[in-house]
């Protein structure tokens, strides 16, 4: 029922009202268009209406008015896509469900270069891959979008589309400083050399005093440094052709505390904060090349190269050196447009694991990747009907070679509506950390007959490798243009996942000698077999081996509109609803990770962003983000437990407001006061993962803003 | 929090907004930007002159079009005697009974590639990236001072064969080369 009025309420808000503003421009002439006023809340980023899938589009101009600092808390606006804040650098970011800290079902790019770490595949969030101030767009699409952009497009593909160094000459310097000693200074200086070539470089730096953990308040020690220097060249070569050149450093210097060390307080097991030092380095250089030929094909070829590290104290020190190049074709002839593509990767790294929680093996590993991909959009009917059909193979070492095929139709009965439909499939390749590393995963104190007994979760490699997971389902989509100012975008999907990884039980080895008088079922006492530090302990060892062991199903909704309310008036509303349904796992424990994956997936969330000019130099913008709860595993708790169940731990849901008010001095100089989290219980975001992280406050915070263009 | 006070918040918004649009509002002369950017559109087919005669005039949208809902309400109406009609367009073999030609500033990339496809031919092309003119379109529609202005490419509308007239030319934001 009351879902029932929200939609009503809904459909009544959206409803191409009395409110048009008449045909009264059709009759104006050019004399008098150029001196109309243009509504001063810019709707730019409604341009993929012609696209048949789920997409989003972020402009600079949401960006800067979002009053985010860091780019997952952007992403935010968009339905569909799952942020949750671990610290003050960490995020652990989404598509459609998965979530974690290491979620790898979401492909990322920058300029067409992917930032998906091939060590864990997943995103390194902490570091600032570009100043947002740099970002002209951001494209989100989500569902499987391997075909276009490669294996790990599983969920959704976020693609960052740089500023062009000659939308940013002159210089630019914006300083924000805020509550919890946060600072952010950025510096941009940018010159045309000739009508054909232009380059800018601008340099960002972030500081952030540490938060707090959520349940005791002590210091969370995540202090936040983090730097990055990014440079563009670009140069029209006429005919069609250009040349941009990309050089970008980044840093990030990140504390971390983890429940990980077992001690031995009065007899009975306790965990205590360990705290670890993150660093994280990223240099790469991109050169791109665009060409037309005779013929009319349109061609890119881009190489890069870049280096980058993860260095973390008494832990892990990885350095990595990977090499790019990809050639995208497209050639437009009569009904068809067809695009092509070849990607080739090499990323050799050196991992060395300097504690004893981690273990690597091949300690020097060369992982290559391919792939190569053809798609068609062929037009049936001229304006109305449109099929795509794709397909990729891709081949990464150590996994199967994959196929994920592709299929759309769009239908646009009229200019104002389209529908679409997608079929796609889409591989996520197994990652080297996946493959390589055993790793003490978590602790558990388990209450028997023989007193309690402390279960350390042992991960270890599977023996006879991981195969890529897959996905494969159907999405309907619907996009109306209801009037000249309201707009509503629908999607509706239902995917079939196979072949995810999870844990195995592969053995449960006693520690210590004495076990052998302990009539456990299954277990074997062998003190050599469990990690240095907890041989001869009183410790039950639990193996776990990563298979291929989990299957499910995704369901969900997603909704997105747009509404101009007054031309200096403009809210955006996204919501989405979303499901999981994991099948029943083989064995005991694939069949906890089932339930797992299941409980964290938050079923709801919203965000209302608006968007008012109160004059021409104010501006005051509200965003209402909302997210319902979910659930986490406590992964290490040294509680005595008497059942087998895995303690979970709900992660409520919230609702918070950010604000900002802009006020612009004069055509280069604006400041403004942004209020981030300010309303809602005290509250934490995230809990734990293969990393045992403590639960940090997210706080409400203030800053101030200065912006400044010379 | 729980799904029901979710969604009762979300039911008190969506119900407040709805309270707002029945206030009526008033508008003045102030458009959205897709709004003008489609009256532009029309307008310019009525000050440039295209060589022969034709009883029909084909304003073509290139590749991934926002602005197809905006120009809807024209379409079969009467610019300067011929019946105008609005298409979408990807391929070069499109582009031959184009008049206007719109690449939007989400296509950018391929401009480059779209202005060598017309090159000598009798199409006016005109996107709302800022430097499209500097860069070798015809016209590009700026935003500045919360009003919509154009700057005009005067070789690239002699390369094309097209003649603009002189009123047009005293209207534009800036007038890049020579007129002929």
């Amino acid at each position: 029922m009351k879902r029932a009025t929200l939609w009503i309420a809904m459909l009544a808000a959206f409803s191409p009202s009395s409110h048009a503003t008449g045909d009264s421009l059709d009759e104006l002439g050019l004399e008098d268009l150029v001196k109309t006023e243009v509504t001063s809340v810019s709707r730019k980023s409604q341009s993929l209406s012609d696209v048949a899938a789920a997409a989003f589009v972020i402009s600079s101009e949401d960006i800067r008015r979002s009053g985010a600092q860091a780019l997952p808390d952007v992403l935010r606006m968009a339905p569909g896509i799952e942020v949750a804040q671990i610290d003050n650098g960490r995020y652990a970011v989404t598509a459609r469900g998965f979530n974690g800290r290491f979620a790898n079902k979401l492909q990322v790019l920058i300029d067409g270069r992917s930032i998906y770490h091939p060590m864990f595949s997943g995103v390194l969030w902490e570091l600032d891959p570009i100043p947002l101030e740099d970002i002209e767009r951001i494209e989100i699409i989500r569902g499987a979008g391997a075909v276009m952009w490669g294996a790990n497009a599983v969920n959704g593909v976020i693609n960052i589309i740089s500023k062009h160094s000659r939308n940013q000459t002159g210089g630019a310097a914006n300083v924000t400083v805020g509550s919890q000693g946060y600072g952010n200074v950025y510096a941009r200086i940018g010159q045309s050399l000739d009508e054909k070539t232009s380059f800018k470089l601008s340099v960002q730096g972030r500081y952030a005093e540490p938060s707090k953990q959520f349940d005791s308040r002590d210091d969370a020690e995540d202090r936040l440094k983090n730097g990055v220097v990014d440079f563009r060249f670009d140069r029209d070569l006429g005919a069609g052709s250009d040349l941009a050149i990309w050089a970008n450093a980044s840093r990030s210097t990140l504390g971390d505390l983890w429940r990980i060390k077992p001690e031995n307080i009065g007899g009975s097991i306790a965990l205590s904060p360990m705290s670890f030092m993150q660093r994280l380095h990223s240099e790469t250089l991109v050169g791109r090349y665009r060409w037309l030929s005779d013929i009319g094909i349109e061609s890119s070829l881009q190489l890069s190269g870049s280096r980058s590290g993860i260095e973390i104290t008494d832990f892990i020190d990885e350095s990595r050196t990977t090499f790019d190049l990809d050639y995208l074709g497209r050639y437009a002839i009569g009904t068809h447009d067809v695009q092509w593509g070849l990607g080739l990767r090499n990323s050799s790294d050196d991992v060395s694991a300097t504690g004893s929680y981690l273990q690597i093996q091949n300690p020097s590993f060369i992982h290559r990747t391919s792939g190569i991909f053809v798609q068609d959009d062929w037009t049936l009917i001229p304006e109305s009907l449109k099929l795509g059909l794709g397909m990729r193979w891709d081949k990464a070492t150590r996994n199967d070679s994959s196929y994920s095929p592709h299929a759309t139709l769009l239908w646009t009965p009229s200019q104002m509506d389209s529908v679409w439909l997608k079929y796609a499939r889409a591989p996520r390749t197994a990652a080297r950390a996946e493959q390589d590393v055993s790793i003490l995963a978590g602790l558990t104190v388990q209450q028997t007959q023989f007193g309690n007994l402390p279960i350390v979760q042992y991960a270890r490699p599977s023996g006879q490798g991981l195969n890529a997971e897959k996905a494969e389902g159907l999405e309907l989509g619907y996009r109306k243009q209801f009037s000249n100012t309201v707009s509503a975008d629908m999607t509706a999907y239902r995917y079939r996942y196979t072949k995810l990884r999870s844990g195995s039980q592969s053995g449960l080895i006693g520690c210590n000698n004495a076990f052998l008088f302990v009539p456990i079922p299954g277990m074997q006492v062998d003190p050599a077999r469990c990690p240095g530090i907890l041989s001869g302990q009183m410790v039950l060892l639990q193996e776990i081996q990563a298979v291929n062991g989990l299957a499910g199903w995704s369901t969900g909704l997603e909704l997105a509109a747009d509404w101009l309310v007054t031309p200096n008036w403009r809210l955006q509303l996204s919501y989405s609803w979303s499901k999981l349904n994991m099948d029943e796992g083989k064995d005991q424990i694939s069949n906890a990770d089932a339930e797992m994956t299941q409980r964290a997936k938050p079923r709801e969330s919203a965000s209302l962003r608006s968007q008012w000019n109160m004059t021409t130099s104010q501006q005051l913008d509200l965003w209402l983000r909302a997210m319902s709860s979910y659930e986490r595993v406590n992964i290490t708790d040294a509680t005595p437990s008497t059942s087998s169940e895995p303690n979970y731990v709900r992660i409520p849901g919230y609702v918070t407001l950010d604000l900002r008010y802009g006020y612009r001095i004069n055509k280069d100089l604006e400041v403004a006061v942004i209020g981030r989290n300010l309303i809602g219980a005290r509250r934490f975001e995230y809990l734990s993962d293969y990393i045992p992280t403590i639960a940090n406050e997210i706080k409400p915070s203030v800053m101030f803003t200065t912006r400044w263009k010379f | 929090m729980s799904h029901g006070k979710l969604r009762r918040l979300a039911a008190l918004l969506t119900c407040s907004l709805g309270l707002l649009l029945a206030v009526p509002t008033t508008y003045g002369e102030v458009a959205s930007e897709g709004q003008l950017k489609a009256a532009y559109l029309v307008n310019f087919l009525k000050y440039i002159e295209w060589p022969g005669t034709r009883t029909t005039v084909n304003i073509c949208l290139f590749g991934r079009d926002s602005l197809g809902p905006y120009l809807a309400s024209y379409e079969g109406r009467q610019v300067g005697g011929r019946e105008l009609r609005i298409r979408k367009v990807n391929s070069p073999e499109q582009l031959a009974d184009c008049q206007e030609l719109f690449i939007p500033e989400t296509e950018e990339a391929r401009a480059g590639a779209v202005l060598r496809w017309v090159d000598k031919q009798a199409i006016l092309t005109v996107s709302d990236a800022e430097t499209f003119a500097r860069d070798g379109g015809a016209i590009a529609l700026v935003r500045t001072e919360g009003r919509l202005q154009f700057d005009i490419n005067a070789d690239a509308l002699n390369r094309a064969n097209l003649k603009a007239s002189s009123q047009m030319l005293r209207l534009a934001r800036q007038v890049i080369g020579s007129v002929r």
